[in-house]
């Protein structure tokens, strides 16, 4: 088997282009937006996609979060008489429930503290944690260690800091800072982790590079109501990421607490693992839509095609014939026609595949939506016009190939 | 020796509801080596027969063999290898590939044909082109040829796979009387290879170069 002939039609395929060089130019542009529409489509749903896996997984997959919110009763009056929000009790009764299956990290927060070390200040959050809050957040240190439990259980007066906070504090491991009126010992700079990026599901934003930690049983800024310590906030780290059984685990622990606090729902439990499957959900329908136009921008394109092909093949009617007096098979004209209808779909799909990365950038730098090029969304669109070239190429090849040689020798 | 024979070839036409006979019954055979002119007036289906014997057409009664063996037994990519390796063709009108040179012309049926190399077909064409004068025109695109030029390199596209039957039809109806004159010796040579050339024409005097004239009379049949 030789190629001589498939590369001998598609280099006469090349030159029949530029017989005719804006009609082949303007039977591309359906194929080229169509090609433009896909790969913007592909690049801002895969930027869509990582944005979305970025922000829940920065929660934490194998994670449920759990933050106090003051509840209402319908008429809208305050039930703190009948639940103080989540306690240190809750956080005590889910862990025994949970037992092997997870860990259980408390907090309390506050924020906006002016914190000073030296003759410097500024302002950061700080947190009160227990020891299996560091596991649960998955927090390590650059220098000293973290909290224990026994700096929990002894009140003690230390303190990690965010990486950012050590930084503008010029703090290192054994300094002190001051916290208004309390001061601690930094045993601790915190790795760099970022931001919670907490936008659109509920939960309060923290940033652990700027940040102080403090064991919960010494935090300055403590909430007691009725001798019970106010938690802002849990987080549990469950040992199995499964889908179900984090959803299962997220319903049984909200029961848990509605249960403890008189069925008034005033915490919030969110699943970051179920987060991401919605933004997945709706990122699909987002992709259907565009992937929609783009296939009928391709089909309209590929009926132009056609179009333009049948109308060369009536122009090159006694060519055809000639080419079949000088011994070419049906199966060779059907060969030159294909590569034709393929180099015109494959010429659309180049400039639309530019002006498609184009577009996305443009959409990148104006709207600021997250585009990802991925080297599937650049290799789809061309094989895309390729399949579109054979499917709507195959018709007038085929017309082309039947034409009887003496009739078509004859075409005027 | 028999290279073509036709036994009671007979084409017809269908336009609507009518149809119309092109070509009436004809039996006739081909010697290799023989020069046929087959005349008559317009209408008396010598084209259509000559479509026929080639197999650029089919009969709609008959048959048509080559070397014995008929064209209605053959699939189309064995007449179209027939076409490439056996049979040369000149139209009245000289049918050449406007985006192609005139080599490129002339090598055409190289690429429908057993491959070879470049060097080989290159070489092969240059010879045929020094072979009817277009030597210094290789380079040249159809549209800046006179017409007497495009049949040569039409004349030379023919001989290029050696072809054991040259069909020409009307070879000089669009030429001068030195051009004629120049393609009808051309074709003449031919015979003295053993190529048989079936020519179809309305000139008197392409009639004194065949070895054997057959004519045919117009047909008015409508069936």
């Amino acid at each position: 088997m030789t190629f001589y002939p498939l590369f001998f039609d598609i280099q006469d395929a090349w030159r029949n282009l530029f017989r005719r060089p804006l009609r082949s130019l303007l039977s591309g542009l359906g194929i080229g937006i169509g090609v433009a529409a896909l790969i913007a489509m592909l690049s801002l749903t895969e930027g869509a996609k990582r944005a979305a896996f970025e922000k829940f997984s920065s929660l934490g997959l194998q994670t449920l979060r759990l933050e106090a919110i003051a509840s209402q009763s319908e008429k809208g009056e305050s039930t703190m008489n009948l639940s103080q929000g989540i306690i240190q009790e809750d956080a005590v009764q889910l862990a025994e429930w949970l037992g092997m299956r997870g860990k259980i990290g408390v907090f309390i927060k506050k924020e906006g503290v002016r914190i000073s070390a030296g003759n410097k200040e500024v302002k950061a959050t700080v947190l009160g944690v227990n020891a299996g809050w560091f596991a649960a957040e998955g927090l390590s240190t650059t220098r000293g260690r973290l909290l224990y439990e026994g700096d929990i259980a002894h009140q003690e007066n230390y303190c990690v800091v965010g990486s950012a906070l050590a930084a503008n504090l010029q703090v290192e491991v054994l300094s002190t800072i001051r916290m208004e009126n309390h001061v601690a010992t930094v045993v601790g700079v915190a790795a760099r982790k970022g931001r919670l990026l907490t936008e659109g599901t509920g939960l309060s934003s923290v940033d652990f590079d700027n940040i102080v930690i403090m064991p919960l049983t010494s935090m300055p800024f403590p909430r007691v109501v009725a001798d019970r310590l106010l938690l802002d906030g849990l987080v549990v780290s469950l040992e199995q990421a499964h889908e179900s059984s984090v959803q299962f685990l997220a319903e049984q622990i909200r029961q848990i607490l509605l249960d403890s606090h008189r069925q008034v729902e005033d915490f919030h439990v969110v699943v970051p693992l179920t987060l991401l499957r919605e933004a997945e959900d709706s990122q699909k329908v987002f992709s259907l839509i565009m992937g929609a136009i783009a296939a009928l921008s391709l089909l309209v394109g590929g009926i132009g095609v056609m179009n333009i092909m049948l109308a060369n093949i009536a122009e090159q009617t006694r060519e055809i014939g000639l080419r079949m007096a000088v011994g070419a098979s049906q199966a060779r004209i059907i060969s030159l026609y294909l590569c034709h209808s393929i180099l015109l779909t494959m010429t659309g799909a180049i400039w639309g595949g530019v002006v498609g990365v184009l577009v996305a950038l443009l959409i990148q730098q104006f709207a600021g939506l997250p585009v990802v090029f991925s080297s599937f969304s650049l290799l789809v669109a061309p094989s895309f016009a390729v399949i579109t070239g054979i499917i709507f190429g195959l018709h007038p090849a085929r017309r082309a190939a039947t034409l009887e040689p003496a009739l078509a020798l004859r075409d005027s | 020796m028999v290279l073509l024979e036709a036994d009671k070839v007979s084409r017809s036409f269908r336009i609507g509801d009518q149809s119309s006979l092109a070509l009436s019954e004809h039996t006739l055979s081909v010697q290799a080596g023989e020069f046929l002119v087959l005349t008559g007036p317009s209408g008396s289906g010598k084209s259509t027969l000559l479509n026929v014997l080639s197999g650029l057409d089919r009969p709609s009664l008959g048959e048509v063999r080559y070397r014995g063996r008929s064209l209605a037994d053959m699939t189309q990519q064995e007449i179209a290898r027939l076409r490439n390796s056996s049979f040369g063709f000149i139209f009245q009108t000289p049918h050449l590939l406007p985006d192609r040179t005139v080599i490129e012309n002339v090598e055409l049926p190289f690429h429908y044909g057993c491959p070879r190399s470049f060097s080989e077909i290159r070489r092969r064409c240059l010879q045929l082109l020094e072979y009817v004068g277009m030597a210094p025109l290789t380079s040249r695109y159809p549209d800046t040829l006179s017409g007497g030029e495009m049949q040569r390199v039409v004349f030379a596209r023919a001989l290029a796979c050696n072809p054991e039957v040259i069909f020409a039809d009307e070879p000089t109806g669009s030429l001068d009387a030195e051009n004629s004159c120049k393609i009808l010796e051309l074709l003449k040579k031919q015979t003295a290879n053993n190529c048989s050339v079936i020519m179809a024409t309305h000139d008197p005097g392409g009639i004194f170069y065949g070895t054997r004239v057959v004519r045919l009379e117009k047909l008015h049949a409508n069936v």
